[in-house]
């Protein structure tokens, strides 16, 4: 401790604590890494729609075989809805077996009652987002989903997105043409939204039946159950699941997010070794 | 004058599909060979004997059937793909566990009658089918979907899941749910007062639902008004629970004299 002081006083008489670097060099240096990477990406071999628990999961479990994956959030945090529970309180639960995912990104966790664990939203939600970063996914937050890109017979190549602000702001003021990002598949991770999904029923390509009101026991199952391929190169994850196939809703539990997320990463990983 | 308008059927016929851990078929047959001298047959998984092609069908066929807006009558559309797959999945598996898709009862009921009866109706077997999913009926009243516990008929449809799901729990659990307590806890709180999923008392409540299907193929009345009587028509899990394990006697003395009538046949 004493050595570090004596540095930092030291560093003080020299009246600098940081290298000078010019505002130019830092605007540079963020607007070459940002082009670099979104050139790369402009391309992917899997594009998540929505960074929520699901996207995270399905992104962490393609990008960690190699696998050249960007998820795009519109908002400018990632995590979507995992870093709270039920009525604003920030513990989230898991049911058995979600608990072992929880094991497996180091995130502490407590049992509640038999078969259900209860975890601290914003140590599982940083925990789960550090896990899709260290395994290679890389991330276009603050941009919304506006459209997808379609190729022979109406299968999902690609999406269009834009700025998340200029979708905020009235058509008058901001005529911003959106961009297109290609990829070999899209999932749809934007929770009951279902942003994708309904995209193509926009088109007539799809008809979705929009979530059940009925609550049951099983609804985390009947999600994990149906999470696929809804349309050719279009694979649902998560709350979105529910939304396409008009499931019954569920509880604020997460353990059928992680576990859709994961499913979605195999049927993909499987599609990808056949081809 | 006699109150049977069907001639007494030579065979209780029961049928099943998914997991039904909870009851044990063979108890209940012998509770209602015993109640009526009626001989039963278990007749296992309904699905068992059909070709894939025939699966392949059915499978389609329920897809079909799913209610995804509690609110508006079914109207019958295509299926997604993996709505096929996921009927494929869980008809081909006679261990079926997961269940919360809401059926459209009457449909429901239609598609296991072409499996289970061939050429016509047949009034020599009372035919019961008890199925871990879930079906509801419309209700004209209010506009809605109901789910159900039994839908009476030919063949008659129970269900183990609409047995925890559709008689209502007591209202302040509804409260509490929607104040965002975990059901884990509530469950906890209100033990006993409500059936639940593998609950060890599943066989002997559903002996009564089971009478009542066979009492609809005789009489074509499944209900009775008295709350004792298993035969009373519960829609609270208190009056489930009450009519079917607690009620001052098994049967009214009207239904009593009815079993009386049935086991003194000429046979």
């Amino acid at each position: 401790m004493g050595d570090l002081d004596g540095r930092i006083r030291e560093m003080a008489e020299k009246k600098h604590i940081f290298t000078p670097v010019s505002e130019k060099e830092v605007t540079r240096a963020i607007v070459d890494a940002f082009a670099r990477q979104f050139i790369e990406y402009v391309e992917s071999d899997c594009l998540i729609i929505g960074g929520g628990p699901s996207g995270l999961m399905a992104g962490r479990d393609i990008a960690s075989k190699g696998v050249k994956t960007l998820i795009v959030e519109r908002n400018h945090y990632i995590g979507g809805g995992f870093w709270i529970g039920g009525y604003l309180m920030n513990k989230v639960t898991v049911r058995e077996p979600g608990q072992k995912i929880l094991e497996e990104l180091g995130i502490p966790y407590e049992k509640a009652v038999k078969g259900l664990y209860v975890a601290d939203g914003p140590h599982a939600c940083s925990k789960l987002i550090a896990a899709a970063c260290d395994a290679g996914v890389k991330f276009a937050n603050m941009t919304i989903f506006d459209d997808v890109v379609l190729r022979e017979g109406n299968r999902v190549c690609g999406a269009v997105v834009n700025w998340t602000p200029v979708n905020a702001l009235p058509r008058e003021i901001t005529c911003v043409d959106p961009i297109a990002l290609e990829s070999k598949f899209v999932v749809d991770s934007t929770g009951h939204d279902a942003c994708v999904v309904k995209k193509l029923e926009e088109r007539g390509i799809l008809k979705t039946i929009g979530f059940g009101a009925m609550w049951v026991e099983q609804s985390e199952d009947l999600v994990v159950e149906h999470t696929g391929e809804a349309h050719p190169g279009l694979i649902v994850t998560g709350m979105a699941v529910a939304t396409t196939y008009g499931l019954p809703r569920m509880g604020p539990t997460f353990g059928a997010m992680l576990l859709s997320g994961r499913k979605g990463a195999q049927v993909i990983l499987e599609k990808m070794k056949k081809k | 004058m006699s109150d049977f308008i069907q001639p007494i059927p030579e065979a209780i016929d029961l049928y099943e599909e998914g997991d039904l851990n909870s009851l044990d078929i063979t108890q209940l047959g012998e509770y209602l060979q015993e109640k009526t001298y009626i001989p039963f047959r278990i007749r296992g998984n309904v699905y068992k004997r059909f070709s894939k092609k025939r699966i392949e069908k059915t499978s389609r066929e329920l897809a079909g059937i799913r209610v995804r807006d509690h609110g508006k009558r079914l109207v019958s559309g295509p299926p997604f793909q993996a709505e096929v797959d996921y009927e494929k999945r869980r008809i081909s598996d006679p261990g079926w566990k997961i269940f919360g898709i809401l059926y459209e009862g009457i449909l429901y009921q239609k598609i296991i009658s072409d499996l289970v009866i061939k050429g016509g109706l047949d009034l020599k077997h009372c035919i019961i089918f008890f199925t871990n999913q879930l079906f509801g009926t419309w209700n004209w009243d209010n506009g809605r979907y109901h789910a159900r516990v039994s839908l009476y008929g030919f063949p008659s449809l129970i269900s183990i899941t609409g047995l925890v799901e559709a008689p209502a729990k007591p209202k302040d659990f509804y409260l509490k749910k929607q104040m965002g307590r975990p059901v884990a806890w509530l469950k906890e709180e209100y033990q006993g007062r409500f059936l639940d999923h593998g609950d060890l008392r599943t066989t002997e409540v559903l002996k009564g639902y089971a009478m009542q299907a066979l009492f609809f193929h005789l009489t074509g009345d499944p209900f009775c008004e008295d709350r004792d009587c298993r035969l009373f028509n519960s829609h609270w899990q208190e009056e489930v629970l009450h009519s079917q394990l607690n009620g001052r006697h098994d049967f009214c003395p009207r239904h009593d004299s009815i079993l009386n009538q049935l086991r003194g046949r000429d046979r």
